[in-house]
C-alpha cells in the first residue's frame, strides 16, 4: 500500500435518479471487506469522509506528506486547461501551488462525466459522459469552471472544520491559507495532519460549500493574470512529453502506413518483399478496417482506419524507407470516390445554392420585399477543403495484451475515450449490432427534445430488431460500455496542437490494430506530415449565397442565406445502404438523427446549423435561411470553429458589401444591423422554425443550484447586446473613426471590421492592411476583442485571441485542400500552406470585454466563462477580406486569398 | 550500416546506423533525445531545428554522415536548466501554447541571438520564417526574441 490517500469513489451510478433532496453518503466498506482487501483503517477512513458523493478522488489526492495531486482530467494542446482548471481548483483549496502536483487522467468517461446528480439530486446532468473528456466546442471552463471551485472549497472546508474540531473551537475563528488551517491563539496545523480529524466533521452540504466559495477579491489565481502555467518549463526545455516522445518501457517498433488515397478504397494487392529487403524492417501487414465501415454511396466510416499496408520496423528512419520501397507495388481498388473531383464539386456545390434548399429559419416574406425593395445585394462565397494541421503529426502507441484481450493505448487524442470506445468496439467487439447497441441510450434529462424523441424511436426499433425490452437493452449497452472501459486504457500525452484533427482517433485503432498482430510488443504508428495533409477529417468544402434587399436609406428589409456544406455526420454515420437490411437502415437513420439531430444524409446537422446559421443575428425584418444539400467525398470533420468558419466568411463579408451598396461606413453599418440588441430566445427562433438549436450550451450553471428542479437551464442564447458591445469596443481600440478618415487619403491602406459569436462567446475583429501597387498585401495590425463572459485565465485568453487570429489567418490567405481523382493533391507544407512570422501582424491586440451589468442581470450578476479556444478564429477572414476592399483591392468572395492576392 | 561518431551536448556517441539517415531519428530513436521534434521531415517547418557548429539547421534534413562532422547543440543542451535568455524570456513572456514547435523556436532564435546580438524585426521574420507555429505564437516569439536581445521592439 503506497502512503497515498486514495479519495476513491464508489459507482455513483447507483446513485443516479435518487432524488432524495439530501446528499447521498450511502457507501461505507464493512471491516471484514476492508481487511479482505487488505487496506489499512487510515485508507478507509479518509474513503468515508471523501466519499461525499461527489468524486473527489477522481479530480483530488491528498498524500501523508502533504503533497496534493490534482488530476487533469481533459487533454492540454495549448489552450491551457491542464494549468488554469487545477489552478481554479486549488485556489479555492487554499492549496500551496509549490505543493501541488497536477497529473494526467486515463480515458475514463464515467468517471468525470456524470457526478453532480448524485451531490445535488435533482439538478440535472452537468456534461454527458461523451463530453467529459472530449476537448473539443471550446467548452473546458464553460463546464468545468464550476465544478472545480465547488470541490476546492469543500475539502478546505472540511479541513478548516477538522482544525475546529482538533483544537475545539468554533470553526469561525478558523481560516485556512497556503495548505494551513489558522486558528484562534497562533494556533496552526498543516492539511496533512489535519486528515485524521477531518473523519469526524462530517461532509459539508452543497449550500455549505457554496457559501464557503471564496470571495472574488480574495482568488489568487481565478481572474488574474497570476494563473501557473504547468507545463512551460518543460516545453522551453525539450522534456514535455508529447505522443511520439512517450517511453511506455516496452519493446517498441515504429509502423508507418500506405494508406488508399481515395477515401474508402481497398488494398487489392501488394509485394511485401521490397520492404522487408530494407535493414530494420521487421513486418508488412495489411491494415484492415471492420467490415462495417459503411455503405458505399457516403464516406460514412467514423473512426476506423483507412485500409492500407503497414510496415513495422525498429526505427522511423527503418520504416520511412520501408515504406518508400512497399508503395509502387500495392494495387488499389479506389472504388466509387476516384472520380471525386474538388473543381467539380465547387459547381455542384453553386449549383445547390442556386436553388431552394431546406428552410431552417424564416421570418416574415423575404420573396415580396425583394420583388418590392429598390435595391438588391447578391454575393456568393466559397471556402475550400481545410486541413488541420497541427504541428506534431498524429502518432499512438499501442501494446496487446492477449491473455487478457486488453488494450494499453498512449496518444495525443482531443477525446480519450472516443479513442476508447471507438478502438474497443472496433477491435474487442467487431460487430454492427454492437455499434448500435452503444447508440442505445436511457431517457434523461440531458438531450433537447427534439433529440430525445429521435433516441427514443431508435431504443425501440433496436430493442425490437433484438427482441428484448428496452430495460434489457440499456443494460447491454451499460454492460458493453463497461467491458470496453475495462479493457482499453488510454493514457493521454501532451497533445502538440490539436485544432480538431486529434478528435478524431483513427491514429490510435491503426496503433491497436498493429499491436493485436504481436501481443506484448508495443506498436508506435507515426503519421508523416504527408499522411496529415491526406488523410485529414478536413473542414466541410462549402458554398453560401447570401441576397438581400435595401430600401431607400440602404437598409436591408429582407436578408436570404443559402448554406451548402459537407456535413460531418455523413463521415460519422454511415448512409443507409442496400448493403443492409431495411432493419440496420432505419436504425441507422434514427441513431444519426438522435445524436445531436445529426439530420438527413446529405444535409447538415443541427450542431452546424447552429454555428452562424439558423442564430444569424442581425435585426431584420424578413429573413430566410436555408440549408441546401452537399454529399461528400471524403472525410469530413472538425477544424478550430467548425461551421463557423464558412457561416461567418459568408455573413460578415456580405454585411460589408452591403455597407458599401448603402454608402455607409462599415462599422455604423454592422452595428445598425446589430440594432441595439436582444436576446434571440430559443422559443422565439423555434417560431421562426428552428427545428432543434443547437446552441452549444451546456446547462453549466446547475452546480450551484441545488435541487433544481429545471430540466435544462436556458443556457446562453445568443444576445446581440453583447455583439453589439464588442464591436464598439474594438472600434475604439482601434481607433476606428479617425484611421477611416486618415486612411481615405492614403492609397493602398484599409481597415475591415468583422464580429461573430460561436461558443458561446463574442468576437469582433479590425484588421489594418496596406496593398501595393503589385497587389502584394501587408497586414499591419488586428484588433481583437472577446467577451467570453468570466475571464477564468487572463493570459490564455490573450494568448487564444492572438493564436486563434492567426489561425484564422492562416487559412484566409493560404488554406485549400484540392482533390483530384479522388486523392488529396498537397503533400506537405510547401503546398500546403500555413502562416509564417514574416506573414503574421507584427501587433495582434487583444481585449477581454465584460458583459455589461444590464446583461449580467440574466445570469444574476455572474455571466460564466465560455469558450475561447475557437472564437477568435471566424471573423478573421471576413474582417480581412473587408479591410482589402477599404484598401482598395478587389473584393475577395473565395478562400484562400493569395488567389487573388500575392500574399509574400 | 557504419559507425559514426556524434558528438551531442558536449558528449560523444557512437552510433550503428545508415549515413543517409537524418540526424533527427537518430537523436530522437537512436539516442533518447526527444526534445527535437518531427514536423514535416523535409525542412519545412524548423520542429526539428539543432544547431551544428552554433549554427542553426533542420535535422530532418541533414544526414548522421554529416552531422557528424560537426559539434551538435539539441535543446537539451542549450542549457543546464533552462536559463537560456531565451528559455527565460520564452517562460516569462508565456510564448509557448502547445508547446510543441518551440524547442525548434528557440533553437533558431538562439542562433540568431549569438551571431546578432540585436536583431531587428526584419532580421526576426528572416531567421524565424523557416519555423511554423500552428498555435500562432508568432507575436509572443517576436517579442521573446527582443526580450532576450535586451532590447524593446
Amino acid at each position: 500500500m503506497s502512503g497515498i490517500f486514495r479519495v476513491t469513489r464508489r459507482d455513483f451510478l447507483r446513485y443516479l435518479g435518487a432524488g432524495t433532496g439530501a446528499l447521498v453518503f450511502g457507501y461505507s466498506m464493512a471491516p471484514d471487506e476492508a481487511s479482505a482487501k487488505g487496506l489499512p483503517d487510515l485508507d478507509q477512513l479518509l474513503d468515508q469522509i471523501f466519499h461525499t458523493g461527489f468524486p473527489l478522488g477522481d479530480f483530488v489526492r491528498i498524500e501523508l506528506d502533504g503533497t496534493i495531486h490534482i488530476i487533469a482530467h481533459r487533454s492540454e494542446m495549448g489552450q491551457g486547461t491542464r494549468s488554469t482548471l487545477a489552478a481554479v481548483l486549488a485556489d479555492e483549496l487554499e492549496a500551496d501551488w509549490n505543493r501541488v502536483v497536477v497529473e494526467q487522467a486515463d480515458a475514463d468517461a464515467y468517471k468525470y462525466g456524470v457526478p453532480f446528480p448524485v451531490a445535488l439530486p435533482g439538478s440535472p446532468l452537468i456534461v454527458k459522459p461523451e463530453d467529459a473528456q472530449f476537448v473539443d466546442s471550446s467548452r473546458s471552463m464553460a463546464a468545468y469552471y464550476k465544478p472545480m471551485r465547488f470541490f476546492g472549497a469543500g475539502i478546505r472546508l472540511v479541513f478548516v472544520r477538522a482544525a475546529a474540531k482538533k483544537w475545539g473551537v468554533d470553526p469561525a475563528q478558523c481560516r485556512a491559507e497556503q495548505h494551513k488551517v489558522y486558528g484562534p491563539g497562533g494556533r496552526s496545523d498543516p492539511y496533512n495532519l489535519l486528515l485524521l480529524h477531518a473523519r469526524q466533521v462530517g461532509v459539508p452540504t452543497p449550500e455549505e460549500i457554496t457559501a464557503a466559495l471564496k470571495p472574488r477579491k480574495e482568488w489568487r489565481y481565478i481572474g488574474t493574470d497570476k494563473m501557473p502555467f504547468v507545463d512551460v518549463h518543460d516545453m522551453v526545455t525539450g522534456k514535455a512529453v508529447y505522443g511520439a516522445d512517450k517511453d511506455p518501457k516496452l519493446p517498441m517498433l515504429t509502423a508507418m502506413i500506405e494508406r488508399c488515397p481515395v477515401a474508402n478504397g481497398k488494398v487489392r494487392s501488394f509485394d511485401p518483399k521490397p520492404a522487408l529487403a530494407v535493414p530494420g524492417v521487421r513486418y508488412v501487414t495489411k491494415v484492415l478496417p471492420p467490415d462495417f465501415q459503411g455503405g458505399t454511396g457516403g464516406v460514412g466510416a467514423a473512426f476506423v482506419p483507412h485500409d492500407g499496408v503497414a510496415v513495422i520496423a525498429e526505427n522511423t528512419w527503418a520504416a520511412l524507407q520501408g515504406r518508400r520501397a512497399l508503395r509502387p507495388t500495392i494495387q488499389w481498388d479506389l472504388g466509387p470516390h476516384a472520380t471525386y473531383d474538388s473543381e467539380a464539386f465547387r459547381g455542384e456545390l453553386e449549383a445547390s445554392t442556386s436553388q431552394s434548399g431546406k428552410t431552417v429559419r424564416s421570418k416574415g416574406d423575404v420573396g415580396s420585399a425583394f420583388a418590392s425593395t429598390g435595391k438588391v445585394v447578391e454575393a456568393g462565397y466559397y471556402v475550400p477543403l481545410l486541413a488541420q494541421t497541427p504541428m506534431e503529426p498524429p502518432v499512438a502507441i499501442a501494446v496487446y495484451d492477449k491473455d487478457k484481450d486488453q488494450f494499453e493505448v498512449w496518444s495525443p487524442a482531443q477525446g480519450p475515450e472516443l479513442a476508447q470506445h471507438y478502438l474497443g468496439l472496433y477491435l474487442l467487439e467487431p460487430n454492427p449490432l454492437k455499434w448500435l447497441v452503444w447508440q442505445a441510450e436511457r431517457p434523461n434529462n440531458v438531450l433537447k427534445s427534439c433529440e430525445q424523441d429521435n433516441q427514443e424511436a431508435f431504443n425501440r426499433s433496436l430493442a425490437k430488431l433484438l427482441n428484448v425490452d428496452e430495460e434489457t437493452l440499456f443494460k447491454q449497452a451499460e454492460d458493453l460500455k463497461k467491458s470496453i472501459r475495462d479493457r482499453v486504457k488510454v493514457h493521454v500525452t501532451l497533445l502538440g496542437g490539436g485544432f480538431g484533427r486529434k478528435s478524431n482517433p483513427d491514429y490510435a485503432i491503426e496503433a491497436a490494430f498493429l499491436a493485436k498482430q504481436h501481443p506484448g510488443t508495443a506498436i508506435r504508428v507515426q503519421w508523416t506530415r504527408e499522411d496529415d495533409i491526406q488523410f485529414s477529417y478536413y473542414n466541410a468544402v462549402s458554398h453560401q449565397h447570401l441576397k438581400a434587399a435595401l430600401d431607400a436609406d440602404g437598409h436591408p428589409t429582407a436578408l436570404q442565406q443559402r448554406s451548402a456544406f459537407t456535413s460531418f455526420f455523413a463521415t460519422l454515420f454511415p448512409p443507409p445502404s442496400p448493403a443492409f437490411p431495411p432493419a440496420m437502415n432505419d436504425l441507422l437513420v434514427s441513431a444519426r438523427a438522435g445524436f445531436h439531430n445529426g439530420g438527413e444524409y446529405g444535409y447538415g446537422s443541427a450542431i452546424e446549423l447552429g454555428q452562424g446559421l439558423e442564430d444569424m443575428p442581425y435585426h431584420i425584418d424578413h429573413i430566410h435561411l436555408e440549408n441546401c444539400p452537399a454529399e461528400s467525398h471524403i472525410r469530413n470533420g472538425w477544424m478550430r470553429s467548425v461551421a463557423n468558419i464558412y457561416h461567418a466568411f459568408g455573413l460578415c463579408s456580405f454585411a460589408d458589401e452591403m455597407a458599401i451598396a448603402a454608402g455607409r461606413d462599415s462599422k455604423d453599418y454592422l452595428l445598425e444591423l446589430i440594432g441595439k440588441g436582444c436576446v434571440l430566445h430559443q422559443k422565439d427562433l423555434e417560431a421562426q422554425g428552428v427545428k432543434c438549436l443547437d446552441n452549444n450550451q451546456f446547462p453549466v450553471d446547475a452546480l450551484l443550484v441545488p435541487n433544481s428542479t429545471q430540466k435544462l437551464l436556458p443556457g446562453y442564447p445568443p444576445d446581440t447586446r453583447r455583439l453589439r458591445a464588442v464591436v464598439e469596443r474594438v472600434a475604439k481600440e482601434s481607433g476606428w473613426d479617425e484611421k477611416v478618415k486618415r486612411y481615405k487619403g492614403l492609397k493602398g491602406r484599409g481597415l475591415g471590421i468583422a464580429a461573430h459569436r460561436s461558443f458561446l462567446s463574442y468576437v469582433a475583429i479590425v484588421v489594418d492592411v496596406s496593398l501595393n501597387e503589385s497587389n502584394e498585401l501587408t497586414v499591419n495590425e488586428i484588433y481583437g476583442v472577446i467577451d467570453c463572459g468570466f475571464a477564468v485565465n487572463l493570459d490564455r485568453v490573450r494568448a487564444q485571441m492572438e493564436g486563434g487570429i492567426n489561425y484564422g489567418l492562416s487559412y484566409a490567405l493560404l488554406g485549400e485542400i484540392t482533390v483530384k481523382n479522388g486523392a488529396v493533391q498537397q503533400n506537405n507544407f510547401n503546398d500546403y500552406q500555413v502562416l509564417r512570422i514574416h506573414q503574421a501582424p507584427r501587433k495582434i491586440y487583444t481585449y477581454i470585454q465584460e458583459p455589461s451589468a444590464e446583461v449580467a442581470k440574466d445570469y444574476d450578476g455572474d455571466v460564466p466563462p465560455t469558450g475561447a479556444g475557437e472564437p477568435p478564429t471566424p471573423a478573421v477572414a471576413p474582417a480581412l477580406a473587408n479591410a482589402i476592399v477599404a484598401a482598395g483591392g478587389p473584393r475577395i468572395r473565395e478562400i484562400p486569398f493569395r488567389k487573388t492576392l500575392q500574399v509574400v | 550500416m557504419s559507425l559514426f561518431q556524434l558528438r551531442v551536448n558536449g558528449r560523444l556517441y557512437t552510433v550503428d546506423v545508415d549515413g543517409d539517415m537524418p540526424l533527427l531519428w537518430a537523436l530522437r530513436d537512436i539516442l533518447g533525445l526527444k526534445g527535437t521534434k518531427f514536423g514535416c521531415g523535409v525542412a519545412q517547418c524548423g520542429a526539428c531545428t539543432v544547431h551544428l557548429d552554433g549554427r542553426a539547421v533542420r535535422s530532418c534534413a541533414t544526414p548522421v554522415g554529416v552531422a557528424c562532422l560537426s559539434e551538435i547543440t539539441t535543446i537539451e543542451g542549450l542549457s543546464r536548466d533552462g536559463s537560456h535568455p531565451c528559455q527565460k524570456a520564452w517562460v516569462e513572456l508565456g510564448v509557448p501554447q502547445c508547446g510543441y514547435c518551440q524547442p525548434g523556436q528557440i533553437m533558431s532564435a538562439s542562433a540568431l541571438l549569438a551571431a546578432n546580438p540585436n536583431p531587428s524585426d526584419e532580421d526576426i521574420d528572416n531567421a524565424m520564417r523557416g519555423n511554423i507555429c500552428r498555435c500562432g505564437t508568432y507575436p509572443r516569439i517576436r517579442e521573446a526574441i527582443h526580450k532576450a536581445a535586451g532590447s524593446k521592439s
